[in-house]
């Protein structure tokens, strides 16, 4: 074992990048770029839709591929993927937002009661409620950020003050009688389809900008990735928690007013029931396109590949309690499935998964020893 | 698994043709190695040259590769870097874990298992509060614990431990403390494999000397056979350059940091002037305010009172924001947890402190040009491989240290500091990343580093200033930075601190429990 002494620098080998580092990556980027992007680890979600339209296209297509059926299914969501890209703001700022469906609940109310109730301007009363959720988020966000209370219970308390609020303004009654003007923003067509699926667009659009190509963004997703390293990069850490929250009151408000629209009442039952289908939505899009990081189009997509899969069966004539049981078990694993894209995750579950035993018997003898006691060792 | 030669004799471990191949790497290259009872066998090597795999084959959480034959004589134990401590819960507490104590119903009294805890603790030399939880206490008695919880299950004298970079956070003299235990317990026949990149203390604590490199054991030299240069020799592959050419800075030059009374959690009245071109080493012991000092200039730790000038001008609220658009960059030790954003690339990182630079209309970010410039840097800094959008977890310790010098570099900071600039990072990056700095000084800025490795602050500092108890306690200029001469400033007042735990020295012995 002897060391051949090379009279070489140090400091000079790391001065100049060695010939082989130095290929040429402005060329490789592009073709690497699309491979990765049709990954099935990355596109997942796509090859799940492709292969559930298959499926429903052979079992019911007299049902399942007609016209209406997709109309209702994009505009059916609407509501949901909303939420699920306002949700994906907070979470990627490292916020868990519980309060989402308290705050669809509050402004389709809000909107309601002032519409009706009060005989407000349509105008007006949108611009009231988008400044309501936004009110909702700053206050939220100063809860979360001055007094220091962890965002789950900090969100949680939010979300059952808002209950409060909305039993309070509507008395636990459904606000009838939406002033027609106001209820076609929900439910008038351009080119077949209805105006909140373009509202979707738009919303998606530009949050996926202001994520993916604003330094806003970037600070945004420092901050959810390590929030003491980003105070350390001179990140407002603060400032980006309190926007985050306050961007997602403002969709999460427009949402509820489209709810509003779209039924022509106000329910005062109707905000919970995003909770759920919002989460499942950020999470299972965090597992698509962006490896392991919350993002819009990884949302949409695995929001309208869920409502692929519900409404299929339900045309298959599922039972009712089927969309719920599916919509948790979806999150279960989008869930699970964002934890494993996480870090070594993947590999150790795969180390566990394969028995010792059939690398025992190729013949390695190898002790596998944890920290601790061995009982081998005190063998004679 | 056990033959006679092992059980019988001295021989503890014995490992042969083992290999190790990770998809499309091959991490362990026909590793050969034994270790006797009572023998300390030091392991040093590159970041990546395979010592954390071996760790992980002896721990079982890697397999090896067919064909290997490792036998044990004792049983194995690890201390890793991270010590496995429960920070929320006391000593007693932690020391419980992995362990049963009383009968099947009751648990043992609370008295009982102070007194036992004591006890341990004791036999490494220690004595301090055992009730107050581990976030509390120390680096130094954080790894008393580790050490004494993995001894207490010790059922006979055949035992292996492992230590994984038991030294990285203790300061000179603790680590002293810690080196003594170790030699303690091989005096009593434990066999001790002894990760460090601390080479001084491979070459006065190991009976053997392993170098590894590329996965494969480039040396095995027995005690005499190795010193300092021939490790780093073989641990890097070539010959070292040797530290700093003595560069000559003109005296007086413009002040660009000026600290006046900081006062801070563990900080008391700082004041410190370092000028532009010039590289200032705060050294100091853990707990003397050295390892708060930077965090507080920079505003990351609350300041009671004080202010800090940036060329002239004050900075007008202690916060990282307002420090950095006064000009200051700091870089701190915790890589991990303070450094970076682990999920995000390293292109991602290297732009997160200057995103304004590479915003192109309307404010929004240009990530063409983000991407020409984040490889050019990498370049600059040689990271190897310059991959913007590779994920910075993935890059070693001395590369991520790179990439976040870059990102400062970027800042174009009139003041850089560094904590622990090369904490885990391995000895070839090392030089490169001294050059950086003295780079960084000869275009102008003000450079500031506070390390707990005295021979780093020798090799490259012009002034070394000595922090005790929160302030300046004395300051070494021109010929009287050198190693030896930090070293005894910065401990030689230890008689008169009051409290701090000298005596133990003299009493640190250890006997292994025999049960």
């Amino acid at each position: 074992m002897t060391v051949r002494h090379q009279p070489m620098l140090i400091a000079e080998s790391h001065q100049t990048p060695s010939e082989d580092s130095a290929v040429d990556l402005g060329n490789k980027i592009p073709s690497i770029r699309w491979k990765q992007w049709l990954n099935p680890k990355n596109v997942s979600a796509f090859y799940v839709f492709v292969v559930l339209f298959a499926i429903f296209s052979f079992w019911i297509p007299d049902l399942f591929l007609t016209k209406t059926t997709w109309r209702t299914l994009l505009d059916n969501q609407v509501v949901t993927a909303l939420c699920a890209m306002a949700l994906v703001i907070p979470l990627a700022a490292g916020v868990v937002n519980l309060a989402v469906g308290a705050q669809v609940g509050a402004a389709s109310i809000l909107v309601g009661w002032l519409l009706v109730k009060q005989g407000m301007n349509p105008g007006l009363a949108v611009v009231i409620c988008s400044v309501f959720g936004c009110a909702i988020g700053f206050m939220t966000g100063l809860l979360l950020v001055y007094a220091r209370i962890d965002s789950f219970i900090g969100t949680l308390g939010v979300s059952s003050l808002l209950a409060a609020f909305i039993t309070a303004i509507s008395g636990g009654h459904q606000i009838l009688g939406m002033p027609t003007g106001f209820a076609d923003l929900g439910t008038n067509q351009l080119f077949g389809v209805t105006y909140p699926v373009y509202f979707v667009l738009i919303v998606a659009v530009a949050l996926w900008y202001l994520l993916e190509r604003t330094p806003a963004g970037r600070r945004i997703y420092a901050t959810g990735g390590n929030i003491e390293a980003a105070r350390l990069s001179g990140v407002s850490t603060a400032k980006v928690i309190i926007g985050s929250l306050v961007l997602c009151g403002l969709i999460t408000s427009f949402a509820g007013m489209l709810v509003t629209a779209r039924l022509a009442n106000a329910d005062p039952t109707i905000g919970p029931g995003y909770l759920l289908p919002s989460f499942t939505g950020a999470f299972l899009g965090s597992t698509q396109l962006k490896e392991g990081r919350f993002n819009i189009f990884g949302t949409l997509l695995a929001v309208y590949v869920l409502a692929t899969g519900v409404k299929g069966l339900q045309l298959a004539g599922a039972p009712v309690w089927f969309p719920d049981a599916f919509n948790g078990a979806a999150l279960l694993i989008a869930v699970a499935l964002a934890k494993l894209q996480n870090g070594q995750g993947r590999t150790m579950a795969i180390a566990r998964a394969i028995p010792g035993f059939l690398l025992r018997r190729k013949g390695v003898a190898s002790t596998a020893v944890l920290a601790g006691r061995q009982a081998d060792g005190q063998e004679p | 698994m056990n033959n006679a030669e092992l059980s019988g004799g001295s021989r503890l471990l014995k490992i042969e043709s083992l290999s190790k191949t990770f998809p499309g790497v091959l991490a362990l290259d026909n590793i050969n190695l034994t270790l006797d009872a009572g023998e300390i066998v030091g392991l040093v090597g590159h970041n990546g040259s395979g010592k954390s795999t071996l760790v992980k084959v002896l721990a079982g959480i890697h397999r090896p590769d067919a064909g290997a034959r490792i036998d044990l004589g004792g049983s194995i134990h690890f201390i890793h870097q991270d010590l496995g401590l429960v920070p929320m819960l006391n000593t007693v507490e932690n020391l419980d874990l992995g362990r049963r104590k009383g009968s099947w119903a009751f648990a043992p009294t609370r008295r009982d298992e102070r007194a036992e805890a004591e006890r341990l603790i004791s036999r490494f030399g220690a004595s301090f509060d055992v009730s107050v939880p581990i976030s509390k206490i120390s680096p130094a008695e954080c790894t008393i614990v580790a050490l004494a919880r993995a001894t207490a299950s010790w059922s006979d004298d055949r035992n292996i431990l492992v230590l994984d970079e038991p030294t990285a956070t203790l300061h000179g003299e603790e680590a002293e403390r810690l080196r003594a235990v170790v030699r303690q317990l091989a005096a009593n026949g434990t066999g001790i494999i002894y990760i460090s990149h601390h080479l001084g203390e491979i070459v006065e604590l190991a009976d053997r000397a392993v170098v590894m490199r590329d996965g494969r054991v480039i040396l095995d030299a027995a005690r005499g056979e190795f010193d300092r240069e021939r490790l780093v020799a073989a641990i890097s592959g070539r010959i070292s350059t040797e530290p700093a050419p003595a560069r000559a800075i003109e005296p007086k030059r413009a002040v660009k940091l000026r600290v006046r009374a900081l006062s801070a959690e563990g900080i008391d009245k700082l004041d410190l002037e370092v000028c532009s071109g010039e590289i200032v080493g705060l050294s100091g012991l853990i707990g003397s305010g050295m390892e708060h000092a930077l965090g507080a200039i920079f505003g990351s730790r609350t300041c009671t009172s004080g202010l800090v000038e940036v060329s002239g001008r004050t900075v007008p609220r202690m916060s990282p924001k307002h420090a950095m658009k006064a000009g200051l960059a700091y870089l701190p030790g915790d890589r991990r947890r303070l450094g970076a954003v682990l999920a995000m690339s390293a292109g991602e990182n290297l732009t997160l402190s200057s995103l304004s630079s590479i915003c192109g209309k309307m404010g929004a970010l240009d990530l063409v040009r983000e991407w020409a410039t984040v490889e050019h840097d990498m370049r600059t800094v040689s990271v190897r491989p310059p991959y913007p959008d590779q994920n910075f977890a993935l890059f070693s310790g001395g590369n991520q240290q790179k990439i976040l010098i870059a990102k400062w570099l970027r800042t174009k900071p009139s003041v850089l500091m560094f904590d622990e600039p090369t904490q885990g990072v391995d000895v070839g990056a090392q030089s490169g990343i001294y050059q950086l700095i003295r780079q960084a000084a000869a275009d102008g800025a003000a450079v500031l580093i506070a390390s707990t490795d005295e021979k780093e602050l020798a090799t490259i500092c012009d002034r070394v200033v000595v922090i005790s108890e929160g302030a300046v306690l004395t300051e070494l200029v021109g010929d009287e930075v050198s190693e030896s001469r930090i070293i005894r400033a910065s401990r030689g007042h230890l008689a008169r601190v009051a409290n701090y735990p000298s005596k133990s020295q003299g009493q640190t012995q250890v006997e292994v429990r025999r049960i």
